[in-house]
């Protein structure tokens, strides 16, 4: 990986050192994760986990967070069961899966499981671009380790209405800017990329390029791949050091 | 130790509100002369229910096709100054807690598929995006009832790291059945009108309708926010660590950074007994002398947007003549602490203003905001 030998020119860039994927098997449903996951969980919290929370609590695993420390979070749809369990208690609305359908739950259940108070938290809500708009939020972020959050869970009805995710998953990356020991870089070079563009999936004419959807960042992590593309304002890299 | 707040001065070049009085200029109006926007309405609106404190735009929460908000919202944006807003250099950050979560309630019981068109907040956004005709660069936070503060943060970020010329804020949060039922659960949404920060045997709140926006530019500008605080305590989803150290630890870095000026408060001030009580002692011990307001108790609480329709509110009263400060609507005594301004007051003795909001897990939010 070249950049992070240093040879080129300074821009903004993080690198990665904590990173796990949470990639579940398609059939795996809240019952099944708690299951798979119940080792990593208080008892009492995990019973009132849900399916996104346990996977980014298992993407976290292992990794100690400070005060200090701030947190990204992406997730297009957020925490779709809980909102769709909740709509169906309705008259008589329930307190725990009301709490659990707000954004930014799926961390939070985590957080509040560990006790963890933490400075400065993003939770991003959306978007063709929501890669972009972690990573952007990811640089800007003065702390010394960004924790990159970001997951899915399936829905049901809101599925069916193409309204949820298709696939659940939950990764963590821990971003510092510490060249040494990095397993990979997110770096960013303004002024080359698109501009101005009419379309969220891309513009031909202004060369802002479709941005990577969450899901494809979350497997170009698990797979170590890297990513190269123009978004609105400059040019993203996402790329890996070779043992 | 916790994340020190950051120090990036931005210039306000616009900024604006949308509550049930109308915009900043009449909301102010209407606190000064004691008037309640909240009004007993049932908690689900049409399908019934107990009576709670709501304050609507247009009367009915039930949503329509298309959703009750995009209308006011469109003639809302109107104020908006004119600008390439999306593209590369003027980015929009679009915050909300509720987006159009009441088209998935209007969905549950009509079971009309076009209320699901914009229902998830990446949904909502689409639609608000192309009503507007804002271009891609558009950035979406969603952290409940602190997320304008977030937005704000993230455009002073963009501008000092010169990735904007500009950066267009804008929030709304309409109220629904499904938020309504959810704090009538939790039984902070009841019967009883709020009274923010007061010392009553029991807590309530009102819900509002609001929408506000801030064009935010690095030029120096007569308004400014100056300081971001946020602190997360990830104590517990919806109570506040006992001994109020999320609270003391966002207020202290906004106290550091108003160090020798004479600020006064616009609090969160929802009307619920232990976040109130918490929230004045925290600012009395900290800002002693300071004088600490709420508007909820009229505008009900505009959730995610609350921050920002407050700001609005604030340089409104701060642009008139005499600098009229609302003061608590409906606090009764005894209150939670001596700093607590029941009745307006001139805000021309003052150099700045703490904004401050609250929200689930324990998240808090403050700024400083500076007029010449």
């Amino acid at each position: 990986m070249a950049h992070i030998d240093g040879e080129d020119p300074p821009m903004p860039e993080r690198f990665i050192h904590h990173l796990r994927v949470e990639r579940p098997a398609a059939s795996e449903d809240v019952v099944a994760a708690r299951d798979r996951l119940r080792e990593k969980f208080p008892r009492v919290a995990l019973r009132r986990m849900t399916h996104l929370g346990m996977l980014l609590g298992a993407s976290l695993d292992g990794l100690a967070l400070t005060p200090a420390d701030a947190i990204v979070y992406a997730s297009n749809y957020g925490e779709t069961r809980a909102l769709e369990d909740y709509l169906a208690t309705f008259p008589s609305a329930s307190p725990l899966l009301f709490q659990t359908s707000i954004h930014p739950g799926g961390v939070q259940q985590v957080l509040i499981g560990r006790q963890q108070p933490v400075g400065r938290f993003w939770p991003a809500a959306g978007g063709a671009r929501i890669v972009e708009q972690a990573l952007i939020s990811s640089l800007l972020e003065p702390a010394e380790r960004v924790v990159l959050l970001g997951g899915e869970e399936r829905g049901t009805w809101l599925l069916e209405a193409g309204m949820a995710s298709e696939r659940a998953f939950g990764f963590a990356a821990a971003l510092t800017r510490d060249r040494a020991n990095a397993i990979g870089r997110i770096a960013f070079a303004g002024g080359s990329g698109g501009s101005p563009a009419d379309s969220v999936v891309g513009d031909a004419e202004t060369g802002a390029e479709r941005c990577p959807a969450l899901a494809e960042f979350a497997d170009a992590l698990a797979e170590r791949r890297p990513l190269r593309w123009s978004g609105v304002g400059g040019t993203w890299e996402l790329d890996w050091c070779h043992e | 130790m916790t994340a020190h707040a950051d120090t990036l001065a931005t210039g306000i070049a616009a900024c604006d509100c949308l509550t049930p009085f109308g915009d900043g200029e009449a909301t102010v109006s209407a606190l000064l002369a004691g008037r309640r926007a909240l009004e007993m309405r049932p908690v689900r609106g049409r399908d019934g229910g107990d009576p709670v404190p709501l304050a609507l735009i247009g009367g009915e929460m039930d949503e329509e096709i298309p959703p009750r908000w995009l209308a006011p919202v469109r003639e809302f944006a109107k104020r908006i100054p004119a600008e390439c807003w999306g593209s590369a250099r003027f980015p929009v950050v679009i915050t909300s807690s509720n987006f159009g979560v009441g088209s998935l309630y209007a969905f549950t019981r009509d079971r009309d598929p076009r209320h699901l068109r914009h229902g998830p907040p990446f949904a909502a956004v689409e639609l608000l995006r192309a009503e507007l005709g804002w271009g891609p660069n558009v950035h979406v936070f969603s952290h409940a009832c602190v997320t304008a503060h977030l937005g704000l943060a993230h455009a002073a970020r963009l501008l000092a790291a010169g990735m904007a010329e500009q950066v267009l804020v804008f929030s709304f949060d309409f109220v629904s059945p499904f938020v309504a039922g959810g704090f009538h659960s939790l039984k902070i949404l009841n019967g009883a009108m709020p009274a923010p920060f007061s010392a009553r045997e029991s807590g309530s709140i009102g819900l509002g309708d609001g929408a506000g926006f801030a064009v935010l530019a690095r030029q120096k500008a007569p308004a400014r926010i100056e300081t971001h605080a946020l602190h997360n305590e990830m104590f517990h989803f919806t109570g506040n660590q006992p001994d109020g150290a999320g609270f003391a630890a966002c207020a202290a870095e906004v106290a550091a950074a108003v160090r020798g000026r004479r600020v006064w408060i616009k609090g969160h001030g929802t009307g619920t007994l232990e976040a109130g009580r918490l929230e004045a002692e925290t600012f009395a011990r900290v800002l002693p002398g300071a004088p600490l307001v709420s508007w909820k108790g009229s505008l009900g609480h505009t959730l995610g947007s609350c921050g920002l329709v407050e700001l609005a509110v604030t340089l409104a009263a701060l642009r008139r003549p005499l600098r009229t400060v609302p003061g608590t609507l409906g606090a009764v005594e005894p209150f939670f602490a001596g700093n607590v301004a029941a009745a307006p007051f001139s805000g021309s003795d003052f150099d700045a203003v703490v904004l401050g909001s609250n929200a689930f897990g324990g998240a808090h939010a403050a700024m400083v905001l500076s007029i010449e």
